[in-house]
């Protein structure tokens, strides 16, 4: 085992353990455009005082429930911390976010692999940065899709 | 099983003594409880406890009130040992916690007080009502109001556990009536009487809430809700003033180099 675990390949479509249940629609749970972080602006109007979810980029795609759990009732904001530039303007928008959107929580949602903890540091940093307080909670997702851990930090 | 889970645990454990023992094997202290009427399903859900424990609790409960009863023994795995649980707490209620802290520092002096109280000539009346302010003004206004005003609303209220903390709160402030009448009487025994009632009291009831009422208060809040709640908690201590606490703090400082020192002597 060699390399960044970031981009290891890993390969589990042998995976078998499918419970869930494929009948009836999901709608989407999504209520806003744009959702990539340089694109959003803190001052829109379905940030303010809501509720928001910071997903890394691949969260999305690896969590089969993630617009029922973890979308429903919250605003969104994406970001890969690996490969997306200038993330300094990432923490200052959180920033904002907490100031001026007074925003009442905010989620991020990150993938196990360490450079993901990235996303959650600048989320940390934001929120330090910010003179209002609000609690910020950590979800982790694993690679197969499960859920590692959720907590408030 | 069905209708002895729809119980009152009181009369369970009248009937059956043995299922208050098992309990509180469980650290479930359900016999020494004041209220009593919790159903034994919300007893043993409120304790949070891992599925294989709660299986094990579940099977002794049943074969205790029906030993003649086939029950199925649950098979547990003693390969797999489940790590002790670490309770963590969504900020606005892990901020009640650190509160509880201040507190049980003053509950740790209660004794080493009283004893200076008995012992002195005349009642340090200055004293005593130092204790009382720090009781009336942060243990109960600033601490329990967040709690009676904000944190017991989002559950139902009239949940059994929820009772027996409004009621551990009248009590407390009972014996601190009884503490200042004592003070303005010179009444020793008064004051040490209730003084150890209430630290008794406080002690109890800080436990229970850290380490039941809070996590299961906490388990049923939403996202949303925890946001709210830490507003609405921040808006109280900010509308108190941030002094208050620091006040308080250096209260309880002063309170421990006194008395402290005088069992170090
Ligand atoms: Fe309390
Ligand atoms: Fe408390």
């Amino acid at each position: 085992m060699s390399g960044c675990p970031g981009s290891r390949t890993i390969d589990f479509s042998e995976k078998t353990d499918q419970e869930g249940s494929e009948t009836g629609k999901r709608p989407s749970q999504l209520r806003q455009w744009p959702i990539q972080m340089h694109l959003v602006s803190p001052q829109a109007p379905y940030f303010q005082g809501k509720d928001i979810l910071l997903a890394a980029d691949c969260t999305a795609f690896s969590l089969g429930d993630f617009h029922k759990d973890y979308l429903k009732g919250k605003s969104i904001a994406i970001a890969c911390p690996k490969l997306d530039s200038d993330q300094e303007v990432y923490t200052e928008k959180i920033k904002a976010l907490i100031d001026d959107a007074k925003i009442n929580t905010l989620t991020v949602m990150i993938m196990q692999v360490p450079c993901c903890f990235g996303l959650a540091q600048i989320a940390k940093e934001g929120a330090e940065k910010a003179s209002r307080k609000i609690p910020v909670k950590q979800v982790v997702v694993g690679l197969e899709g499960n859920i590692l851990s959720e907590e408030w930090i | 099983m069905e209708n002895v889970l729809n119980k009152e645990i009181k009369k369970i454990i009248d009937d059956c003594p043995e299922v208050g023992r098992i309990l509180d094997e469980y650290g479930i202290g359900c016999v020494p409880c004041s209220v009593g009427t919790c159903l034994l399903k919300d007893v043993v859900g409120i304790h949070n406890l891992d599925p294989e424990r709660e299986a094990t609790l579940m099977y002794r409960i049943e074969k205790a009130i029906y030993p003649d009863r086939q029950v199925a023994k649950p098979v547990i795995d003693t390969t797999k040992k489940s790590a002790p649980k670490k309770i963590t707490y969504s900020p606005p209620v892990k901020k009640l916690v650190d509160e509880h802290v201040l507190i049980k520092r003053l509950l740790a002096l209660v004794p080493t007080i009283v004893d200076y109280i008995e012992s002195s000539m005349k009642v340090d009346k200055d004293l005593v009502l130092r204790c009382v302010d720090f009781i009336r003004t942060y243990a109960d206004k600033y601490h329990h109001m967040k709690e009676e005003d904000i944190l017991f609303k989002y559950v139902d209220e009239k949940a059994e556990i929820i009772q027996v903390m409004y009621k551990d709160h009248d009590t407390g402030r009972g014996y601190i009536r009884e503490v200042v009448e004592g003070a303005e009487k010179g009444n020793k025994a008064q004051i040490k009487q209730n003084m150890l009632a209430y630290q008794e009291l406080l002690t109890q009831h800080i436990k229970k809430e850290d380490e039941i009422l809070y996590p299961w208060i906490d388990r049923q809040l939403s996202t949303t809700q925890v946001g709210e709640m830490f507003r609405r908690c921040n808006e109280a201590d900010a509308s108190v003033g941030e002094e208050l606490p620091k006040k308080y703090e250096k209260l309880i400082t002063d309170l421990e180099e006194k008395f402290l020192q005088e069992v170090v002597k």
